[in-house]
């Protein structure tokens, strides 16, 4: 399963905002499904040729695409970082985030704050998705600007 | 990337940013909130996609129009206004660091000026009731470690200071408290719900008007054990969370400003004195900028009182608890505060008719720099210059220069514009 860090060495990376989002937005979107690499109107540029079908070998057939992940509405989201808190698999698995301080660069984390709002690092290490999507809605739950949506 | 940088966003002071730094541009900044993001990158609070424009050169006005001019020719124009003033004003510096705050109190001390904290309404009431009470004190990471209670009265730390809750009163995990918001009771009081009522239980709505009320009848309760004669909705609900506490902390917003704050700052201070006769609990306000309470402990140190200290009164110093009469300030300077953002609009109307020169030291262009005779671009603390700012549990911190800028770093301003002072009066 591709992660949204593979996805996005294959895409631009510049934020040009043509498609009406960043560049990271736009790989947790295309790891979900919800777009395809052929949305990105700078890689039809021939600078950028053959990435469109580098990126349709990582993502794989569609089959394989996550059934659950998150949304981050970055109007909403002020950055309190309660969601790196209180996420299920820091709390196993980063001490930093399980104690409230933020993440150190090294960690591997499903989320963190940058620039005052929560991006997506990792959607593949999620509980929703290697355990049980029904079983974990903590960052949604205590969100108090109701920024994250769970698909 | 510089890691483990201060955050100069709010008062908690965050110590754990990284920060990705080009050349002398930040690019990206990890670990901060929407508050902190505004300083680092420059983008307007609660609006990062906005940027917020940066001063870079010093502005004099003249027939209403700005003109960029000289360092020194700027100088030249606030010193006159210096020299001229009669009842001159000092006001802001709680988004300054604690060098600048000790060269404006200087300054004011030579200008014979009146010293007024931006937040006074709100902050000094807390420092009288302290002197008065003599509370215990803890520094944030015991709260973090211990606290089994917290309560937010007139505050909501996701606007005031956004990682208030997930570093040290909520979400935080620490050594007894390894179950974060699950083991703590977390109770708020308010006149309108926020946000913070998503992870309140209880959340205390009141009317505006009824702090008082609900303060005697928790006094009464707690205190005295009586029931008292009117009781506000919600008060047994609060008896019983503090009467469970075994480590508690109230932390009170500028909501209190909105209504009788010395009496209420009084009342909270009261309850806390006989709950820490029974278990640990302590009271903090929930400074929101970086530097407040910073400035009150230099006003104690060189003054002896919290509150705004007028240096130019006919009878030597005195401290004033209340508010300026802006009637009589005849010349203002204004640093580490948006002034003009924060009164009336007939306030401001009031100090155009009468012409009161404004000198205005700021990193940023905001609504007090655009009315301003002169303006002084500065360095901003902790990023471009190194400076010291206390944490709002009174722990002084250093802060670190990341990047370089040609700005004067604003206590070398202030202590310039007290030079002019020196020279003039032989002093």
């Amino acid at each position: 399963m591709a992660t949204v860090e593979e996805v996005l060495e294959f895409l631009p990376r510049t934020d040009c905002g043509q498609c009406g989002m960043t560049c990271a937005e736009f790989a947790a979107l295309l790891v979900s499904r919800d777009l395809s690499p052929e949305d990105c109107p700078v890689l039809h540029e021939p600078e950028y040729a053959g990435f469109i079908e580098a990126l349709h070998e990582i993502l794989g057939p569609a089959e394989a695409a996550i059934t659950a992940g998150m949304l981050i509405d970055q109007d909403k989201c002020n950055g309190c970082g309660i969601c790196v808190a209180v996420c299920e698999y820091h709390l196993g698995n980063c001490d930093e985030a399980r104690l409230g301080r933020g993440p150190r660069p090294q960690d591997k984390v499903v989320f963190h704050v940058v620039n005052g709002t929560a991006v997506v690092v990792h959607q593949e290490l999620c509980t929703r998705l290697v355990q049980a999507a029904e079983k974990c809605n903590k960052c949604a739950d205590h969100c108090p600007t109701g920024a994250i949506t769970l698909v | 990337m510089i890691e483990s940088v201060i955050c100069t966003g709010c008062g908690c002071l965050c110590d754990d940013l990284d920060v990705t730094v080009e050349g002398d541009r930040v690019i990206e900044v990890a670990n901060v909130c929407l508050w902190g993001v505004n300083k680092f990158i420059a983008t307007k609070k609660f609006h990062s996609k906005k940027d917020r424009r940066r001063l870079l050169a010093p502005q004099v006005r003249r027939k209403g129009r700005a003109f960029d001019i000289s360092y020194d020719a700027a100088l030249e124009e606030a010193g006159k206004i210096l020299i001229q003033a009669r009842r001159p004003l000092v006001y802001g510096l709680t988004n300054n660091g604690s060098w600048a705050q000790e060269a404006a109190l200087r300054l004011a001390r030579r200008w014979q000026a009146r010293l007024e904290p931006g937040d006074l309404a709100f902050m000094a009431p807390y420092y009288e009731a302290l002197a008065r009470h003599g509370l215990y004190w803890t520094p944030l990471e015991e709260i973090r470690d211990e606290a089994d209670t917290i309560l937010f009265w007139g505050a909501n730390p996701i606007h005031s200071c956004p990682r208030h809750v997930v570093r040290y009163s909520v979400f935080s995990r620490g050594r007894f408290t390894e179950r974060g918001a699950e083991e703590r009771q977390i109770a708020a009081v308010d006149i309108y719900p926020t946000e913070t009522a998503k992870f309140c239980k209880p959340f205390i709505q009141i009317d505006p008007g009824q702090e008082l009320e609900l303060l005697q009848g928790l006094a009464a309760h707690l205190i005295e054990g009586q029931e008292p004669p009117k009781r506000v909705k919600g008060t047994k609900k609060l008896v019983k969370l503090l009467s469970e506490a075994s480590f508690g902390a109230i932390f009170v917003g500028r909501g209190v400003s909105y209504g009788p704050a010395r009496k209420l700052w009084e009342g909270l201070a009261r309850l806390v004195v006989w709950l820490n006769t029974r278990v640990p609990f302590s009271l903090f306000p929930l400074a929101s900028d970086f530097n407040s309470v910073g400035l009150y402990h230099l006003l104690l140190r060189e003054t002896g009182s919290p509150y705004a200290p007028d240096f130019g009164a006919a009878s030597g110093l005195s401290s004033h608890p209340t508010p300026v009469d802006w009637r009589e300030v005849d010349a203002l300077l204004v640093t580490g505060a948006d002034l003009f953002w924060f009164m009336s609009e007939d306030q401001v109307q009031a100090l155009k008719e009468r012409r009161v020169p404004i000198i205005v030291l700021s990193p940023f262009a905001n609504r007090t720099t655009a009315k301003a005779q002169v303006v002084f671009p500065v360095a901003l603390s902790g990023i471009e210059t190194e400076e010291v700012a206390y944490r709002m549990d009174g722990l002084p911190v250093e802060l670190q220069k990341l990047i370089s800028t040609p700005l004067r770093p604003d206590h070398q301003v202030l202590a310039d514009l007290e030079q002019i002072l020196g020279g003039s009066t032989g002093g």
